[in-house]
């Protein structure tokens, strides 16, 4: 059985098509990451995942549970921390956990030990009575995943778990959903941040305005856009527009850092590539203080199969 | 515990952490009652009314029921859209289970607004029964449900506009008030106005209080009428809102 699986889903808002006949699965036990750019329908798919939303077509089911026939049932199993942690106004953390503990029948004697660790590890106990409107941003975002962690569900969602959130809380976040994972969870998480998609990620979907692009791990996705290779060349001052046209000219896509000196390409064959490339620089008088060969990143296998790359979207 | 109730005691908290709020309310209900109430009953004394005081301290509640029943089912569309609804919709609980919830915590905040100033009208006119009171705050808390059940089904407007939403219901609140039988008793209303009375829900959860509490029946509706109108209310709104619920959550765009 797969733990999350969906046909041909669809969801309408009005005109928009936010997701487009997507067949998605999920194993037990792994961690998917969800990669995709803003409005790629990520939220949209997870939200109805938790039954919040109604498809427009198509089916999905939550460890073989249909999310709109048997709702409850499904919302017996997972748990989901939103992309936006709003609304709770003056409830205090420490109560919009117990409160969220009770509701999933935690058990009352493990909770309040629990409640306190997951606190303390994600930095939210010095904060445990404050007014939930007087946290930060970053504080509300580690508590909406300080629900999930408490809960510990059958399926965990993240929603952009660590956006807002400063690097060390982001490795503290990641470590702890890896360890929810290791205790026996299904995992998703929705990002548009390679990195956290690279450091989390047991398979990767990448989701481009609403439908599935590819699926696999990050080696499998990094394999099948091979012959690609990634060459990323620092020039010691902005380049000329016409020497940009001219290297265009040699075959493969390049991006030009917004300061105009920093070029990266990916092109079939790093060897054949760099010489002409150096020489028509040359030719220009434009002067390179840095070459690097380089493997693809994500950002390169996105930009693979959807010719765009994650920034540049929508 | 069960977990509707769960849910419900995690909203009803909220009041409670603003007891001043509370208190407050009650204080500006007994100078509201105590200033006006005795001023307007020495104006209205010449009428059949002949208990205008008490008739007066009966509308007072019912507007502390109305405020009370608007704020729950404003707060209720205020939630969707701050996300907090999202959150409630996403626990291991029926449609059903969430609106019961909803539902209790509508009748406590209406109880823990209306009671003490229902008892201390009560005690201070010399009527207090516990029957009475119990049968009264019935009345008020069913009303109070109806009130909340109008707010949100009119909540279809905020998927188009949250501001929008609420000038309407400011209005809809002004009129609702103003032409009812809350401050005066209908047969005593102009006929041009009366007709209009006849709309507002107000009048209706006011005469079956009033006449809950052993008011003068002649200057009352019929209060059998009265008891199925404010049932009914309560129960069609609400059943509304069920549906109306999914409808909010869908407009309200994901992040
Ligand atoms: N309630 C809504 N009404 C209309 N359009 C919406 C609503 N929610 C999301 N959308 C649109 O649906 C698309 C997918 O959005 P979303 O699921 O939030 O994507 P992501 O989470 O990947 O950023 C976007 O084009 C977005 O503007
Ligand atoms: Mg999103």
């Amino acid at each position: 059985m797969f733990a999350v699986e969906t046909l041909s889903l669809s969801k309408k808002y009005g005109k928009t098509d936010a997701l487009r006949e997507l067949n998605f699965t999920v194993d037990e036990g792994e961690i998917m990451v969800i990669l995709g750019p803003n409005g790629s329908g990520k939220t949209t798919l997870l939200m109805t995942l938790c039954t919040i939303l109604k498809p427009t077509s198509g089916t999905a089911k939550v460890m073989g549970i249909d999310v709109v026939k048997d709702g409850t049932k499904v919302r017996e199993v997972m748990g989901i921390a939103f992309q936006e942690a709003r609304g709770f106004w003056r409830h205090k953390p420490s109560s919009i956990l117990k409160f969220h503990a009770s509701m999933f029948d935690i058990d009352p004697v493990k909770r309040q030990d629990l409640i306190e660790q997951t606190m303390k590890e994600l930095e939210l106990w010095e904060s445990r009575d404050k007014l939930f409107m007087h946290l930060s941003g970053g504080q509300a975002k580690r508590l909406e995943t300080a629900k999930v962690l408490v809960q510990r569900p059958k399926l965990a969602i993240f929603d952009e778990p660590t956006s807002q959130v400063d690097l060390r809380g982001k490795r503290k976040i990641w470590d702890k959903i890896r360890e929810l994972r290791d205790q026996g969870s299904t995992i998703i998480v929705a990002t548009n941040e390679v990195r956290e998609a690279e450091y989390l990620a047991d398979r990767v979907t990448i989701l481009h305005k609403g439908t599935l692009v590819v699926r696999d791990s990050i080696p499998k996705l990094k394999d099948a856009i091979a012959g690609g290779d990634v060459v990323e060349v620092g020039f010691e001052d902005p380049v000329a527009d016409k020497l940009v046209e001219d290297l265009k000219n040699l075959g493969g896509i390049l991006t030009m850092s917004p300061e105009g000196n920093q070029l990266r390409a990916n092109v079939s064959k790093a060897e054949d590539w760099v010489p002409r490339m150096t020489s028509a620089s040359y030719n220009m008088g434009a002067k390179i203080s840095t070459i690097k060969i380089t493997e693809p990143s994500l950002d390169d296998v996105f930009l693979h199969f959807t010719g765009k790359s994650l920034e540049e979207n929508p | 515990m069960n977990r509707v109730l769960t849910l419900a005691s995690f909203n009803i908290s909220m009041i409670l952490a603003e007891r001043m709020g509370l208190v407050l309310s009650w204080a500006l209900f007994a100078l509201q009652f105590g200033i006006f109430g005795s001023l307007m009953s020495h104006l209205v004394q010449s009428t059949k009314v002949q208990d205008y005081f008490f008739f007066y301290g009966v509308g007072l509640m019912v507007i502390t029921v109305f405020d009370t029943g608007s704020f729950v089912g404003r707060r209720f569309v205020e939630r969707a859209h701050e996300g907090e609804l999202p959150y409630y919709l996403s626990l291991p609980i029926s449609r059903r289970g969430f609106l019961e919830s909803q539902a209790v915590y509508g009748v406590v905040a209406t109880i823990l607004r209306a009671g003490p100033p229902l008892i201390g009208v009560l005690a201070f006119t010399g009527r207090f029964t516990l029957p009475g009171a119990f049968f009264a705050l019935l009345s008020l808390t069913t009303l109070g449900l109806g009130i909340s059940g109008i707010m949100i089904s009119f909540s279809f407007i905020a998927f188009k506009s949250i501001d929008i939403y609420n000038a309407i219901i400011a209005g809809l609140s002004a009129l609702l008030v103003r032409f009812s039988t809350v401050f005066y008793p209908l047969i005593f209303i102009p006929s041009f106005y009366s007709p209009v009375a006849v709309f507002s829900p107000l009048t209706y959860g006011a005469d079956l209080t009033r006449w809950v509490l052993g008011f003068d029946p002649h200057l009352l509706l019929n209060p059998i009428l009265a008891a199925v109108v404010v049932t009914a209310i309560a129960l069609g709104t609400l059943s509304l809102s069920a549906g109306i619920v999914d409808k909010i959550i869908e407009g309200v765009k994901a992040a």
